[in-house]
């Protein structure tokens, strides 16, 4: 554990860096310091505040090292599956088979924050007909086009049906530049009609058997396809195997939640915690490190909390987080008005549960698979978002909102509505582009007043 | 001991000092906004106390609000518009349940409990079309000032319908309503009523009365009777609505 939990800037981590590697801090190959990233032209990096410990460095790298990891992959002969607008059920499939490394295109939406716009990748999403009306995972289309930011992978699979309009026109284009999609349908998760036979998925919603089975069906049609591109077998035993590996992240993750969440001083800042919670849909690229860099995030804010020590007053405001922001920078925001994360629904709550072991595999991930709230209505999400804001004891509720993505357009007004007459909490939506900065004092004026309404709360 | 509270709008900054002896506002006054926030700040409030003849150093306490409040580095505390907006309703008017605060720039709806602090609020988005901004622009293009667009505003007989919820649009709207005819004044009134319309829809559905009304845009003339028709209940104007933020900046510098 460090001695003084706190944030620090990235110049400040030079310092710290050197402060680690004397006192002899050992590092994955793809450690080094952190400011290294700017030479690659993630220039977000400067405006960016984060966590002290070395724990935090090796996510920072893990991280940002993802595109010579693909790389690696490739050389070695594995095959790179995509797996687009889908949070964490076929990299489950795909990580079963010894030959396949999956990733996430999508994660691309997050270039133009980290490089300030500077790989010009919108301006190319834009020249194809996707304008900022969409989503700034159109940021993806530039990426392909570039092919600078990620190897082009040799499958590319894509969810379609009730996830998002925006990323089904935006991988449509991205089909029509030539990169063949399988595509599988993704059912509107609806509730059983009344008698009708139906399931418990994970996370605690109902569903139609016949749903489920639909689900069943499609992801055998991939497995087949991710079998192909293998060149073997995905046997039962080898997804049992990858979803007992899934979960052993999931299980890590789910840990430092709880904790990082319910400590009473803040272990580990927002911004740490939602890059953590994105490797559980994904594994960036190596879901064996994946679990070592969640591991060793664990055991430090396991380490804190037991010293009773964090890196943010006692009385920080706990503020429960709806949604990922486009720009990171935002996360330190929350601190930085006297607020700190205490719990989170970043579009993926499904990939935070454990897939049912005791199930055929292909059975628990079909389960799995349907519990994804992005294909059940705003109100599923926000019964989840009561029961983990009750979970963790946050006092507020900030719903950040995605220019441009098409989710559900009204899912703020249903999810804070419902959370103000349930719980009765103060809820505020903002709206985060990509680059914020012109925006800062209006977001820090939202949040701000946010805390101040719970703070005048707790005098009463 | 006296007290101040600085508004640092996006137009125009308020001043309050306010003595908490007697409970009485002391002095008050405004300045158009500019690019030196700090420096006009610091000559309206030394203003207010020299007519007052009051030393610079009796001020006891300050707080800062409204857009620019960080750039006021004399302020020994900030605290944001609505947290302030909130103190001084309740100062100004006790009963107050709901604030509805249209500003140059943005717009809110605070709901407050019975001692007068938040219960929750919101605010109108990166858009203009339910600020002052959407009042001043449509001010322009009909040549009047904007106390005049509000009088206009009453004379309307027949309300034009803006649909855009855009400003931008919304003057291209105009400019077509102009060409086809229609009165000033329907314009006028249509443009409040559709000011009014974007607000109600940011308040939501429980608006708990009683209803004040805030802000620079409470002067004009004919923006409460708007707000009634679409809240559907009273709405009362407090004294002096464009300094209510000022004051209860003021009010909360005692509490420090």
């Amino acid at each position: 554990m460090n001695d003084r939990p706190r944030m620090i800037s990235l110049s400040e981590w030079d310092d710290r860096y050197k402060e680690l590697s004397d006192a002899g801090l050992k590092e994955p190959a793809y450690g080094g310091p952190l400011s290294r990233h700017v030479d690659d032209g993630d220039l977000r990096l400067r405006a960016l505040r984060f966590d002290n410990s070395a724990a935090a460095l090796r996510l920072w790298n893990f991280l940002l090292t993802e595109e010579d990891r693909l790389s690696a992959a490739r050389a070695s002969g594995k095959k790179l599956v995509g797996t687009m607008k889908d949070l964490g059920t076929v990299p489950v499939i795909a990580y079963s088979s010894p030959e396949l490394v999956a990733f996430y295109p999508d994660g691309a939406w997050w270039i133009p924050c980290v490089m300030e716009l500077g790989a010009g990748l919108l301006g190319i999403a834009d020249s194809l007909g996707i304008d900022e009306s969409f989503c700034p995972v159109r940021a993806m289309l530039g990426a392909f086009a570039t092919e600078a930011h990620f190897p082009i992978p040799d499958l590319l699979i894509c969810s379609v049906g009730a996830t998002c309009d925006d990323f089904s026109a935006i991988a449509q284009r991205l089909a029509s530049l030539g990169h063949s999609i399988a595509w599988w349908e993704a059912p509107a998760r609806r509730k059983p009609d009344p008698g009708e036979e139906s399931i418990t998925l994970p996370g605690g919603f109902r569903a139609a058997v016949d749903q489920v089975d639909f689900m069943k069906s499609e992801l055998q049609r991939l497995r087949r396809i991710i079998e192909k591109e293998a060149g073997s077998k995905i046997d039962d035993s080898a997804l049992c195997a990858g979803i007992k590996a899934a979960n052993g992240v999931r299980r890590i993750l789910a840990e430092l939640r709880l904790t990082v969440f319910r400590a009473a001083a803040a272990p580990l800042p927002a911004l740490e915690m939602l890059i953590a919670e994105m490797l559980a849909i994904h594994f960036c690229s190596d879901r064996t490190e994946s679990a070592l860099v969640l591991q060793g995030l664990l055991d430090e804010a396991c380490a804190r909390q037991a010293a009773g020590v964090g890196v943010l007053p006692v009385d920080a405001v706990r503020v429960f987080w709806v949604n990922p922001v486009a720009d990171l920078r935002v996360m330190n925001l929350l601190e930085k008005c006297g607020g700190r994360i205490c719990g989170s629904e970043f579009l993926f709550s499904h990939a935070l549960d454990e897939i049912p072991e005791d199930l055929p595999p292909m059975d628990a991930l079909a389960r799995m698979a349907l519990a994804d709230p992005m294909i059940g209505g705003a109100e599923d999400r926000a019964d989840r978002v009561c029961a983990d804001i009750e979970l963790f004891g946050a006092e507020a509720l900030l719903i950040s909102r995605i220019p441009g993505a098409s989710h559900c357009a009204t899912e703020g007004q249903v999810i804070g509505d419902r959370v103000r007459s349930r719980l009765g909490i103060p809820v505020q939506e903002i709206e985060v582009p990509p680059v914020s900065d012109s925006l800062l004092p209006t977001l820090s004026t939202r949040i701000e007043a946010l805390v101040e309404t719970v703070l005048q709360r707790r005098k009463k | 001991m006296i007290y101040a509270g600085i508004d640092a709008g996006s137009r125009a900054i308020k001043v309050v000092l306010f003595d908490d002896e007697n409970g009485q506002i002391v002095a008050s006054g405004m300045a158009d906004q500019g690019i030196a926030q700090e420096a006009l700040a610091k000559e309206l409030l030394e203003k207010l106390l020299h007519q007052r003849q009051l030393p610079t150093g009796s001020v006891a306490k300050i707080v800062a609000t409204g857009y620019g409040r960080n750039i006021i580095g004399f302020a020994h505390k900030t605290v944001t518009e609505i947290t302030c907006h909130a103190a001084g309703v309740h100062h100004a008017v006790p009963e107050a349940r709901t604030i509805i605060e249209i500003g140059g720039q943005d717009s809110k709806a605070i709901s407050l409990k019975v001692d007068g602090t938040v219960q929750d609020f919101s605010m109108n988005d990166r858009c203009a079309a339910g600020t002052g901004r959407f009042l001043e622009v449509v001010a322009t293009r009909l040549t009047v000032d904007l106390y005049t667009l509000g009088e206009l505003s009453g004379r309307s007989r027949n309300p034009a319908a803006i649909s855009s919820m855009c400003v931008v649009f919304a003057e291209t709207e105009i400019i077509g309503l102009l060409a086809a005819g229609v009165e000033p004044e329907d314009i006028a009134s249509g443009v409040q009523a559709a000011i009014a319309a974007r607000v109600g829809t940011m308040a939501g559905r429980k608006i708990e009365p009683p209803v004040a009304f805030t802000g620079g845009v409470a002067l004009i003339p004919g923006m409460a009777g708007a707000l009634e028709k679409v809240l559907k209940q009273p709405v009362s104007v407090p004294a002096d609505p464009q300094m209510t933020g000022a004051l209860g900046a003021a009010l909360l510098a005692a509490r420090i």
